[in-house]
């Protein structure tokens, strides 16, 4: 799709048209950019100086949207990534047209948003998720505290009613093991991988046996050595803890514009 | 898109160049990156919010409870013998005995990532 050049006078009909925003660019990699997005609309650029914001049209700013629609706003930022640095959107973003685009979004940010991808040129983000197998987890709580070895032998042979107090103080214990368990796997896997980065951020709600869920922004040159300490690290912790590695990526979890004009 | 899991050192790391499963794209994409409050008007329908399947941890009697039968079903001879079968077998997908026991981690194997693993293996 060719670039829609939105001009002072307005004139040119793809002005009229509502679009979609996946993502901001420097204008010399976005043109590089092709694919599907939203709806199955081809996606382009609207160029502001260095800028560029990567869209595609919609028939209204009121469209709902689908699974697919999803996937692809994900698709449309890989791609950019690999053509040089991107502030990615939320998902949900779209302007009444390419001049309201302009006007509201990246003339009036302009400074804040090259500094924001100067800040992000060369780095990708890595997302780590790490979780205890439950059934190794708990073996090794089992050897590791004597007392609560004691109860399980006690509680596992008789179903009385008598047993419910020493079954609630197994299950404490348990937890409490579990817990201390977590925080110290936390931050074993944290200081391993955070030399690596340049930024961290850890997501701090507590599910049940997920022991770390960090997004790590990370120079690209050092990307091959956080995949060797991922390697090292599965290895390590087999077979208590399992990995979800994913990157990498535009810099979802890094992005933030400042308060005041939002 | 790209398949999930690359070759990895270990069975027990699932290495993804970009979020492939539904779950992934959601939590990257509706919960992440730059926003502009008074633009979000794009409506989501029909997407099944796995994620919040993930329980959150509570300190209760429940809870404890739970624990405790988990516990007392270890077969702490056998432990760590066939966790290690399991996940070389099946992926580390919580099948067979660990099912009902990794709720925790259905974040990070969704539906989709299963049903591209069990397409993988045929």
């Amino acid at each position: 799709m060719a670039a829609q050049t939105p001009t002072a006078g307005g004139s040119d009909a793809s002005t009229e048209t509502a679009l979609y925003l996946y993502g901001v660019t420097w204008a010399e990699a976005a043109r590089s950019q092709r694919g599907a997005g939203v709806h199955g609309a081809s996606v382009g650029a609207i160029r502001h100086r260095e800028l560029a914001g990567l869209t595609s049209p919609v028939e209204s700013t009121k469209v709902r949207a689908k699974r697919r629609d999803l996937l692809n706003h994900a698709e449309v930022l890989k791609k950019a990534l690999e053509h040089g640095t991107v502030l990615p959107l939320r998902f949900g973003v779209a302007f009444e047209s390419a001049e309201a685009l302009v006007e509201d979004f990246l003339d009036p940010r302009y400074a804040e948003l090259v500094q924001l991808l100067r800040s992000f040129e060369g780095r990708v983000e890595l997302s780590v998720k790490a979780f205890f197998r439950e059934e190794a987890i708990l073996g090794e709580v089992v050897r590791g505290n004597p007392r609560i070895k004691q109860l399980r032998e006690t509680t596992r042979t008789s179903t009385g009613s008598s047993m419910y107090p020493l079954r609630v103080e197994l299950g404490e214990r348990v937890a409490a093991e579990l817990q201390e368990r977590t925080l110290r796997a936390r931050q074993a896997l944290l200081d391993r991988l955070s030399r690596l980065a340049v930024d961290v951020q850890v997501d701090q709600e507590p599910i049940e046996h997920r022991v770390l869920a960090a997004s790590f922004l990370v120079e690209r040159k050092r990307v091959a050595a956080f995949d060797d300490a991922m390697n090292e690290l599965a290895k390590e912790e087999e077979p208590r803890m399992q990995f979800k590695y994913l990157g990498p990526l535009a810099p979802h979890s890094f992005v933030a514009l400042s308060a005041e004009a939002r | 898109m790209a398949i999930a899991t690359q070759g990895t050192a270990s069975n027990y790391l699932q290495r993804a160049p970009s979020p492939s499963g539904l779950a992934d794209v959601v939590e990257l994409i509706l919960d992440k990156g730059l926003v502009i409050d008074a633009y979000v008007r794009v409506a989501v329908i029909g997407i099944e919010l796995i994620t919040i399947d993930a329980r959150i941890v509570i300190a209760s009697v429940d809870t404890y409870l739970r624990f405790a039968e988990a516990v007392n079903r270890l077969d702490l001879t056998q432990t760590e013998a066939a966790g290690l079968a399991e996940l070389r077998d099946g992926g580390g997908n919580g099948d067979g005995k660990t099912k009902g026991m990794v709720e925790g981690a259905k974040d990070a194997f969704s539906k989709d990532d299963k049903e591209k693993e069990r397409a993988k293996r045929g």
